[in-house]
């Protein structure tokens, strides 16, 4: 199955995943109004900045042993953990989300200048809502997998995690094409531009 | 048969269960096409078909929900027709003339633009081919399913429309937040899919019918049409590592009979549902008597993300007019070079002050209008969420502009003039927007309301002849300016009031055009809007950046009652920081300024402030040190206690660096602990592009009296034992955020040793702890506030 784009995912902000990633606290901590109008500010800001895109392909499952994850395009994923965590499942769905180059050159210029405050608003937002992109494209591909009988695992598992070396990286980048969306990986394995992620779910049937 | 919109008046209307479950559970295997594997194995849907009759259905879907261009693609199926005939045909023959068959829609896959890449036109011609093949099948009626796209279920909409007249539902797919994927509230999807002609709406799959209860509960108060819920067998739920639905037939019946009384007049199930399932929920509502739509017509805009009453009871509309090139060169250019930046910061700057819809006017000399409004509305569906007023006398550019809207927009305007009249009115109805009623007809301006009254009352019977009704048009009172002449207020008011209390229709004033020509217009703008709005005046089309007219249309919300318990009202003024600030600054000494200034983390006005502290001749080292430094620690106590959250600390800490370095010059030998400062060595470890945490740390720590040299991110070991041996700095902060670069920092640690450096490390970072701290010979700090503290102890050390 081809990758599929996604060119603009539309989110509802995530607004209490951001608060709680900045260290709000709904019961204890005390916000001015002045403070809490900067605060939705630099949100806003935030939002303007983003420009959310995802991909998602589907690739079936050739074998999973103890140490490793074989598909059906030939690739191998050695990891115990991220075998372990596929067991059950005879497709995996790989996905990559970008909150696009504009906010990271925001959240670099705001941090190296005299508005670190702006920068660490900025970055939990794109930090929260790439996050949240995986989700959307989850409930995409779930929404279709439903009508047959099957669905994602919950949980995703994405390169860095446990023994799924973050070298893996490379390969599920070049998988999905995420370089049409702007994103590539440097030498150390990291994604560029740095708010964006990949991640991956398994795909098995819905229990009888 | 019987008439179907005549039965749905009398009873509610049984439709059937999943259908894909149902094949598995019947031999069809995973991966293959559904519709192809039914057009192979007949008998098999027409069993499950006859299954859902028998269990008291009275609709059953054709089995074609993936049976468009797009879907058919990924199996190599090129025949769209005759794929969609023959399973249209199985159905037909299956229900033979007791029960309906649905022409079934499901989405594409695609995003449609302004969301996505496929274009709107080719979304139209995708499912027109589908339809047609459906149409040769014979069904009775369709049903566009399972959308979270509001622009691919109108152009599924459109694509029927344009070929038939026949019953078409229309239901989208909402997720457990009450919106669909692509962010569409219940609300706002009925009102546009409505007014686009669907003939009932509602949601299906998702969520179970418990959930889908507060789905229709929001739609019903606003549908003109009959409302459908085709709910999940329940939520799905994980056991063993597995999901199921779990809901049974009685339970689900329960909760379907709930959606009865809520107000659903066609019911069935969607995944995981059963023949058993729909022959339960049949049973339980099939007596009950349907709750028919509460209205025959709406006043009502939308978006894809939002949706505006336009209502006698609710607060004035404030349609923003600042997206408008006359006389505004810069926009003029911009539209020219069809760039977007000044169109999406005019519309983020209205949105924020309280516009509720945005007037777009795009009328510049020699630019291709159509095509241009058309732009610029895929543009602000996107970057806004409120409902577009297209402002344009070009015909073609407001016909091209409707169709791509993925909301219900308001057309501004419509005048008397026959020609006019004949071609915009079924134009504005196809696609069912709203329209501003002028009273003008031809080039002679009425100026007396005598004469306007007579163009409304004509232009509105050729409206009712179209299909209009009362809600559905806004008529705009023709304001004038006084300058010129000087009775266009009373008349215009006259207007209002008569359309108000005879005529029964809402209205609408191009607010400032009352005080061209004169001075200190906001003041002529604002009574004028006050005057108007007592006398009923539904809406108006201002700037919202203007605080006076704002201010003024806020405070008569409140004085009408259009505002309960002064909400609105309270919350703007509340909001107003200005206010806040004078108080505080009449009140205070400069010391206590300066105090609350970095406590509350005020950027703006510290270097004021300081100024002010030196210009006063206090004591700057008793500043400093009996004020300042108190504060950024009473800053550092909330952090730590959580009442303060990392923006604050910041904010806090920005402001006491930038106070400092306005002080630092006016300061005398000794007068801060500034003068003995130690040196701390701050970097980013090798392969790390992480900086931010970094730089909080270098912030906190120079407000302490640290002198810092911080070697930014991706710094090699060697890097750092070379500055450090350069500045002897007898210590060294180091961060990093992944784990597979935290282990450098025992590189750089083992290198210093190796190279006889005695100085203290101390390291953090999202993946760092304190055992991995201690294993690598470090101190370790979980955020800025505790890396001070650390670094002070090592420092008294």
């Amino acid at each position: 199955m081809n990758a599929q784009y996604f060119d603009s995912i539309t989110l509802t902000t995530p607004l209490d995943e951001i608060y709680r990633r900045l260290g709000y606290r709904r019961t204890v901590t005390k916000l001015s109004v002045e403070q809490k109008k900067k605060v939705e500010r630099y949100i806003a800001d935030a939002l303007s900045l983003i420009s959310l895109k995802g991909v998602a392909k589907r690739v079936a499952v050739a074998s999973v042993s103890s140490s490793q994850v074989q598909l059906s395009s030939g690739l191998v994923f050695r990891s115990q953990r991220l075998a372990e965590f596929l067991q059950e499942c005879d497709e995996i769905l790989l996905m990559g989300a970008t909150a696009g180059r504009e906010i990271v050159e925001a959240i670099q210029a705001n941090s190296a200048g005299d508005n670190i405050a702006c920068a660490v608003v900025l970055d939990a937002v794109a930090s929260e809502i790439v996050d949240k992109a995986l989700d959307w494209i989850m409930a995409y591909f779930n929404r279709d997998l439903r009508r047959a009988s099957r669905c994602l695992t919950r949980r995703r598992y994405s390169a860095g995690y446990g023994d799924f070396l973050l070298e893996n990286q490379q390969i599920i980048c070049k998988t999905l094409g995420m370089k049409k969306m702007g994103v590539v990986v440097n030498e150390r394995h990291i994604l560029v531009p740095e708010k964006s992620v990949t991640a991956i779910a398994g795909i098995g049937p819905i229990s009888k | 048969m019987q008439n179907f919109r005549q039965v749905l008046k009398k009873r509610i209307m049984i439709l059937d269960g999943a259908t894909g479950t149902e094949l598995q559970k019947r031999g069809m295997p995973q991966g293959v096409c559904p519709e192809q594997w039914c057009a192979d194995n007949p008998s098999v849907i027409q069993n499950v078909h006859q299954d859902y009759l028998n269990a008291g259905a009275e609709v059953i879907y054709s089995c074609t929900f993936g049976a468009n261009r797009e879907k058919l693609a990924q199996h190599k199926i090129k025949d769209v027709f005759l794929i969609n005939k023959q399973l249209a045909e199985l159905a037909r023959r299956t229900a033979g003339q007791k029960a309906w068959v649905a022409g079934d829609i499901g989405p594409t896959g695609k995003f449609i633009e302004p969301f996505g890449p496929l274009p709107f036109e080719e979304a139209v011609e995708i499912f027109k081919e589908q339809i047609k093949g459906l149409l040769a099948g014979g069904v009775d009626l369709f049903v566009i399913e399972t959308m979270i796209d509001i622009q691919e279920a109108r152009a599924a909409l459109i694509a029927v429309k344009e070929l038939t007249d026949k019953f078409t539902i229309v239901t989208m797919t909402f997720e457990p937040d009450g919106r669909t994927l692509n962010g569409t509230d219940p609300v706002s999807a009925l009102i546009t899919l409505q007014s686009l002609g669907a003939d009932a709406v509602g949601c299906n799959c998702s969520t179970g019918p418990a959930q889908m209860v507060g789905l229709i509960e929001k739609m019903k108060p606003y549908a003109c049409v009959p409302l459908v819920a085709k709910p999940n067998a329940g939520l799905p739920k994980l056991i063993k590592g597995q999901t199921t639905f779990d809901m049974q037939e009685k339970e689900f019946a329960s909760s379907g009979f709930r959606l009865v009384t809520q107000g659903v007049n066609l019911i069935g199930g969607c995944c995981g549902t059963t023949p058993a399932h729909i022959r339960a929920l049949a049973k339980r509502v099939a007596h009950r008597r349907p709750a028919v739509p509460l209205r025959k017509a709406l006043g009502a805009l939308s978006s894809a993300r939002k949706s505006i009453l336009i209502d006698e009871d609710a607060p004035l509309r404030i349609v923003g007019e600042c997206i408008n090139p006359t006389g505004k060169k810069a926009l003029q250019e911009e539209l020219r070079a069809e760039k977007m930046s000044l169109l999406r910061q005019l519309a983020k700057d209205q949105e924020q002050n309280g516009a509720d819809l945005l007037d777009v006017n795009v009328g510049v000399p020699g630019l291709d209008e159509a095509r241009t409004l058309k732009n610029v509305c895929n543009l602000l569906a996107v970057c806004t969420d409120l409902p577009l007023v297209l402002d344009s006398a070009d015909g073609e550019a407001v016909a091209q502009a409707l169709r791509v809207y993925p909301g219900r927009a308001l057309v501004n305007s419509i005048s008397g003039e026959p020609h006019k009249l004949k071609k915009m009115l079924p134009l504005v109805k196809k696609y069912g927007a709203m329209f501003i009623l002028l009273p003008l007809s031809g080039k002679k301006i009425t100026v007396d309301f005598e004469s306007r009254r007579k163009i409304i009352e004509r232009i509105f019977r050729q409206a009712r002849k179209a299909g209009f009704r009362k809600d559905d048009i806004i008529v705009d009172s023709m304001v004038m300016t006084v300058s010129s002449f000087p009775q266009a207020a009373a008349e215009a008011i006259k207007t209002i009031r008569w359309c108000r209390d005879v005529f029964q229709i809402r209205t609408i004033c191009g607010l400032s055009n009352i005080s061209f020509g004169l001075p200190q217009r906001p003041w002529l703008n604002g009574a004028y809007l006050v005057m108007a709005r007592a006398q009923g005046l539904t809406m108006a089309i201002a700037n919202p950046l203007n605080e006076t007219v704002m201010n003024m249309k806020r405070s008569v919300d409140v004085l009408l009652q259009k505002d309960p318990a002064a909400a609105a009202f309270i919350a703007s003024f509340s909001k107003s920081p200005r206010a806040q600030k004078r108080d505080v600054s009449q009140t205070l000494s400069i010391e206590q300024k300066i105090s609350a200034a970095i406590i509350d983390g005020n950027r703006e006005d510290i270097t004021g402030l300081a100024r002010e502290a030196v210009d006063s001749k206090i004591d700057l080292g008793n500043l400093v040190n009996a004020i300042m430094v108190p504060a950024i620690n009473e800053v550092g106590e909330r952090f730590d206690k959580k009442e303060y959250f990392l923006p604050q600390l910041i904010a806090s800490a920005e402001t006491m660096k930038m106070a400092f370095d306005y002080l630092e010059p006016h300061l005398r030998e000794g007068q801060t602990s500034a003068a003995q400062k130690t040196v701390v060595i701050l970097a980013t470890v090798e392969g790390d592009i992480h900086d931010i945490g970094k730089n909080i740390v270098g912030l906190m720590l120079r407000n302490h009296g640290f002198s810092v040299v911080d070697l930014g991110s991706d710094v090699s070991a060697e890097k750092i034992v070379e500055e450090i041996r350069r500045h002897r700095a007898p210590l060294v902060g180091l961060s990093a955020l992944m784990t597979t670069t935290m282990v450098n920092m025992k590189d750089v640690i083992e290198l210093s040793r190796k190279q006889g450096l005695n100085c203290r490390f101390v390291v953090g970072g999202a993946v760092v702890n304190e055992d991995y701290a201690r294993s690598i010979g470090a101190d370790y700090a979980h955020d800025g506030v505790k890396a001070v503290a650390v670094m002070k102890k090592l420092r008294a050390q």
